[in-house]
C-alpha cells in the first residue's frame, strides 16, 4: 500500500498524492525526511498558504509527469501561458 | 493580492521563535513538539525574506543571523554544559558525544530550513554552507578547546582496561567516531599519534617489569602473546581499523625488539623453551622487516636478521627457524649472486672486504639449500666476468671466499670455480711467455685462454677479420701449437676488447670497444659510407648479430658512425657513414655493447644441467642395486641430489622413461613399477 501526502492549498483544498510523487520537490523531500522525525512526517501534511489551488494542482500533475518522463514516458507537459508567473515562483519555493 | 512586506525585526524574531522550538527538539525534549508544520512555516518565512525586493532582501542578514545563532548556541550551551563535566571522565566524554550528536541534528535542521539561503545566496556569494559553518564552530570552539582533555580522558580509560577494569567501550567508539568526523587527521594527529606513544610507554614499562620477574620465558612470550591480541581486539571494538597495524608494531618493538637481547640470552639460559610462539613471533618479526624490500636491500636485512638470531646458538640448528628465514628469502638465489658480486666489487674498490662479511655471507648460503645449484650457476657467471674484464679483483680475495664456500657445501660446488681462477693464473704466464715469442713490437695483443668447459658458455658469432687481426691470430696460434700440441682454439671475440684510434675532426679520440665493433669501425678505413648490405656481405655476420653491433655503433650514447635514415632501429636498408664531427670530453671513450638480461637463459642452463646430473644419478643407483621398485628409486635419487638441488618427481620420472628408451633400463615384464639395470 504506497504511502501518501497531504498537500493543502491556500483555499484549503487538499490534494492527497503519492508520497513519490511529493518528493519530486526537493523542498518537500527535505520535509519529509529531516532527521529529527517530525511529529507528522510519517502521515505527512503540508499547508502552503501561498499557493493557489490552480497552481497546486498544475503542480501535482507535474509531480506525476515527471515521474513518467523519467521513466521513459517523454511525452509533453503543457502549461496555459496565464499560470506560468505563478506557477514558477511554486517552483521556486518549492524547489522543483 | 500584494504580498505583505516582511519587515526584518519581524522576520527574525519569527524565525528566532522558530529557532528555539528547533533547540529544544533537538536535545529531545518532550515539550513542545517541533511539528512539520512549524517547519513549514520557518521555511516559508525565511523564503519570503529572500525574494522580497530590495531593499527587503534579508538574505545576507539572514546568514549572518543563521550563523551566530549556531555560535551563540555553542557558547551558550554547549561549552558550559562540557565544562561543568571536565572532572570526570566518562561524565565528559558521555556530555560530548550527546552534545555532539544533538548539534549535528540542529545544524541539519537549520540548514534545511535556510535552504532558499544555500541555493541562491550562498552560491551567488560563494560561502560556506550552513553545514560547514556550524561544523567550524563545533571544531573551533569546543573541539580546539577540549581535546587535550578529552584525550586524556580516553588514553586513561584505555589503560584501564589494559589494566583489566571492564570500561564503557560504547561511549569510547562514538567518542573516536567523533574525532574521526572532525577529520581523519585530527583523529591521527591528535588522538592516534599520542595513543600509539602511550601504548610504547605502557607496554616499555610492562616488558621491563616482565623480564625482571618471570624467570621462564614460555610465561613472557605467553603474556605477550596474549596482549598482541587485546589490542587487536580493541581496535576492532572502538578504534579506527587504520590504526591497527600501527599499534601492532609498537607493541612487538616495544615487547621484543627492545628486549631482544635479554629474551635470547634467558632462551640461551634455558635449554627448554616454548619453539612454537617464539617462532611465530620471530616470522612476524621477519615478515616486517622484509616486507617490500627491494633486492639489495632485501638481502642484507635477511643477512642482518640472520645475524642477530642465528649467531646465538640456540637457534641455530633449529629447524623452524630455517623455514620462516628460507620464506623470506625465496626465490633470491639471483638476488644473492648479484649482491654477492657487488660487495666484492663495490668494497673492493675503497676498502678492505673482512674476512667476517665473507663469512657472514657463506653462512647463509647455508639456508638456501633448496636451490644452490643456480646460486651456483649466477655465482660462476659473474665471477667470470670479473676475472675476464679485470673488474678490480684480487686472486686471493676469490680464492678465500671460494674456500669458504666449499667448507660449507660439497667438493663440486667450487670446482669449477677454483679451476676458472687457476686458468687465469695460466694465461698470464702464457702471456709473458707470448710477449717474449713475438720478439717485434707491432702486435699489441694479449690473450687470455679458458679452459671450455669450465667457463659458462659464452655465445659468440664468426666474423670476417681485417688482415691485421687475421695475422696476429695466426702469431697466436703458432706460439700455442709450441707450447701445447692437439689442442683447439675457439676464437670468443665477443668478449674480446680492442682499442682503436679514431682521427675526428676536432681531436684524436681513443674508442675502447669490443673486437667485433672495431672490426665493423675498421671497415670505414677504407671508405666513409657503407650501406647494411655491404657491411653485411663484408663480414660474413648473421643478421639479428650485425643489428646488435651497429646499433651500438650508430644509436646508442655515442655515435660513432651517422645512420640514415636516423631512426631508433637498425633495417636493412640503411646507410652508415664515419661521422667525423664525432667528440667527447675525455680522450678516451668507451662504446658499450646493450647489456643482454641472461637470467632466464642461466636458468635455461642450470635446467639442463639438472637434468643430466639426475640421469647420472638413476644410472648409477640402478648400477648397483640391479633391479629397484620406483618409489625407491625416486626416493633415493631425492637423497643423492639434495645436497645442490630438490628435484621434482615428474622430471625424474620423464628421465627414467628416457632412459628406457635409451636402453639403460628396463621395465620388469610382470611388474610395471620394478625397474632393471641392462648391461
Amino acid at each position: 500500500m504506497r504511502e501518501t501526502v497531504k498537500l493543502i492549498s491556500m483555499e484549503g483544498f487538499e490534494f492527497i498524492i503519492d508520497r513519490e510523487a511529493a518528493m519530486v520537490s526537493q523542498t518537500i523531500r527535505s520535509m519529509l525526511t529531516s532527521p529529527g522525525g517530525f511529529s507528522e512526517s510519517k502521515d505527512g501534511v503540508v499547508t502552503f498558504p501561498d499557493i493557489s489551488t490552480t497552481i497546486l494542482e498544475k503542480i501535482c500533475q507535474y509531480f506525476y509527469w515527471s515521474l513518467q518522463y523519467s521513466r521513459g514516458k517523454e511525452t509533453e507537459f503543457h502549461i496555459e501561458p496565464e499560470l506560468t508567473l505563478e506557477l514558477m515562483m511554486a517552483a521556486n519555493y518549492l524547489h522543483t | 493580492m500584494e504580498p505583505k512586506i516582511i519587515d526584518f525585526e519581524q522576520g527574525w524574531d519569527y524565525i528566532e521563535t522558530g529557532i528555539t522550538a528547533l533547540k529544544r527538539h533537538s536535545e529531545s525534549l518532550p515539550v513542545p513538539k517541533f511539528t512539520l508544520e512549524q517547519y513549514c512555516d520557518l521555511y516559508t518565512a525565511v523564503y519570503k525574506m529572500c525574494v522580497q525586493k530590495s531593499p527587503y532582501d534579508f538574505s545576507s542578514q539572514l546568514y549572518q543571523k543563521c550563523c551566530e545563532t549556531m555560535e551563540e548556541y555553542m557558547n551558550s550551551t554547549v561549552l558550559p554544559a562540557l565544562n561543568e563535566k571536565l572532572g570526570d571522565e566518562y561524565m565528559l566524554l558521555r556530555e560530548l558525544v550527546e552534545r555532539w550528536s544533538n548539534y549535528k541534528v540542529l545544524v541539519r535542521a537549520l540548514s534545511h530550513i535556510f535552504f532558499y539561503l544555500q541555493r541562491f545566496f550562498i552560491v551567488r556569494e560563494s560561502l560556506p554552507s550552513i553545514e560547514t559553518v556550524g561544523m567550524g564552530y563545533f571544531r573551533d570552539l569546543v573541539y580546539n578547546k577540549l581535546q587535550s582533555k578529552v584525550r586524556e580522558a580516553v588514553l586513561a580509560l584505555v589503560d584501564k582496561e589494559r589494566e583489566g577494569e571492564d570500561i564503557d567501550r560504547k561511549v569510547t567508539k562514538r567518542v573516536l567516531e567523533f574525532y574521526i568526523e572532525i577529520g581523519m587527521e585530527r583523529y591521527e594527529q591528535d588522538f592516534e599519534s599520542f595513543m600509539l606513544k602511550d601504548t610504547a610507554s605502557y607496554y616499555s614499562r610492562k616488558a621491563s617489569s616482565w623480564i625482571q620477574e618471570d624467570d621462564s620465558i614460555n610465561d613472557y612470550i605467553f603474556k605477550s602473546e596474549q596482549c598482541l591480541q587485546k589490542e587487536k581486539e580493541r581496535v576492532s571494538h572502538y578504534l579506527h581499523f587504520s590504526s591497527e597495524p600501527k599499534l601492532v608494531k609498537v607493541v612487538e618493538h616495544e615487547l621484543f625488539v627492545v628486549h631482544e637481547n635479554q629474551i635470547l640470552e634467558k632462551t640461551h639460559a634455558e635449554k627448554q623453551i616454548g619453539l612454537g610462539p617464539l617462532a611465530k613471533i620471530f616470522k612476524q618479526h621477519v615478515e616486517d622487516t622484509t616486507i617490500n624490500a627491494k633486492e639489495q636491500v632485501l638481502i642484507r636485512k635477511v643477512i642482518e636478521l640472520h645475524e642477530v638470531y642465528m649467531v646465538t646458538e640456540c637457534f641455530q640448528s633449529h629447524t623452524l627457524f630455517h623455514k620462516d628465514l628460507k620464506r623470506a628469502v625465496a626465490g633470491s638465489d639471483a638476488l644473492l649472486a648479484t649482491f654477492c658480486d657487488r660487495i666484492i666489487l663495490k668494497k673492493w674498490g675503497s676498502e678492505e672486504l673482512s674476512e667476517e662479511d665473507i663469512e657472514k655471507v657463506v653462512m647463509f648460503l647455508a639456508y638456501i639449500s633448496d636451490e644452490k645449484d643456480i646460486f651456483a650457476e649466477f655465482y660462476r657467471k659473474k665471477l667470470a666476468l670479473r676475472l675476464l674484464l679485470n673488474r678490480g679483483v684480487s686472486d686471493d680475495h676469490e680464492r678465500s671466499i671460494l674456500t669458504k664456500l666449499k667448507q660449507q657445501n660439497r667438493g663440486q660446488f667450487t670446482f669449477k670455480m677454483e679451476r676458472m681462477i687457476n686458468d687465469l693464473t695460466l694465461s698470464r704466464e702464457n702471456q709473458n711467455s707470448f710477449k717474449e715469442y713475438v720478439a717485434k713490437p707491432g702486435i699489441g695483443l694479449t690473450v687470455t685462454v679458458l679452459t671450455s668447459g669450465i667457463w659458462p658458455s659464452y655465445k659468440t658469432f664468426g666474423i670476417n677479420l681485417p688482415n691485421e687481426m687475421v695475422k696476429c691470430v695466426e702469431v697466436f696460434k703458432e706460439f700455442y701449437e709450441t707450447k701445447t700440441k692437439g689442442r683447439k682454439l675457439t676464437w670468443i671475440h665477443s668478449l674480446g676488447t680492442c682499442h682503436v684510434n679514431g682521427k675526428f675532426d676536432q681531436k684524436s679520440i681513443e674508442l675502447i670497444v669490443s673486437t667485433h665493433q672495431a672490426v665493423v669501425l675498421l671497415l670505414f678505413n677504407t671508405k666513409d659510407k657503407l650501406s647494411y648490405n655491404d657491411i653485411q656481405t663484408q663480414l660474413n655476420v648473421g643478421h639479428e648479430d650485425l643489428v646488435w653491433l651497429l646499433y651500438s655503433l650508430s644509436c646508442g650514447k655515442y655515435k660513432i658512425l651517422i645512420k640514415e635514415p636516423a631512426t631508433e632501429t637498425v633495417s636493412r636498408t640503411d646507410v652508415f657513414e664515419f661521422n667525423s664531427k664525432f667528440t667527447a670530453r675525455m680522450c678516451r671513450v668507451k662504446i658499450p655493447l646493450p647489456h643482454v638480461n641472461d637470467k632466464k637463459k642461466v636458468i635455461e642452463d642450470v635446467d639442463k644441467d639438472r637434468r643430466y646430473a639426475i640421469d647420472a644419478t638413476i644410472v648409477r643407483i640402478m648400477k648397483g642395486k640391479k633391479a629397484l621398485g620406483l618409489q625407491q628409486l625416486v626416493s633415493e635419487c631425492v637423497q643423492q641430489l639434495n645436497q645442490m638441488f630438490k628435484p621434482d618427481i615428474k622430471t625424474i620420472k620423464m628421465r627414467i622413461e628416457d632412459l628406457i628408451t635409451r636402453d639403460y633400463l628396463e621395465r620388469d615384464r610382470e611388474n610395471p613399477n620394478m625397474f632393471r639395470y641392462l648391461a
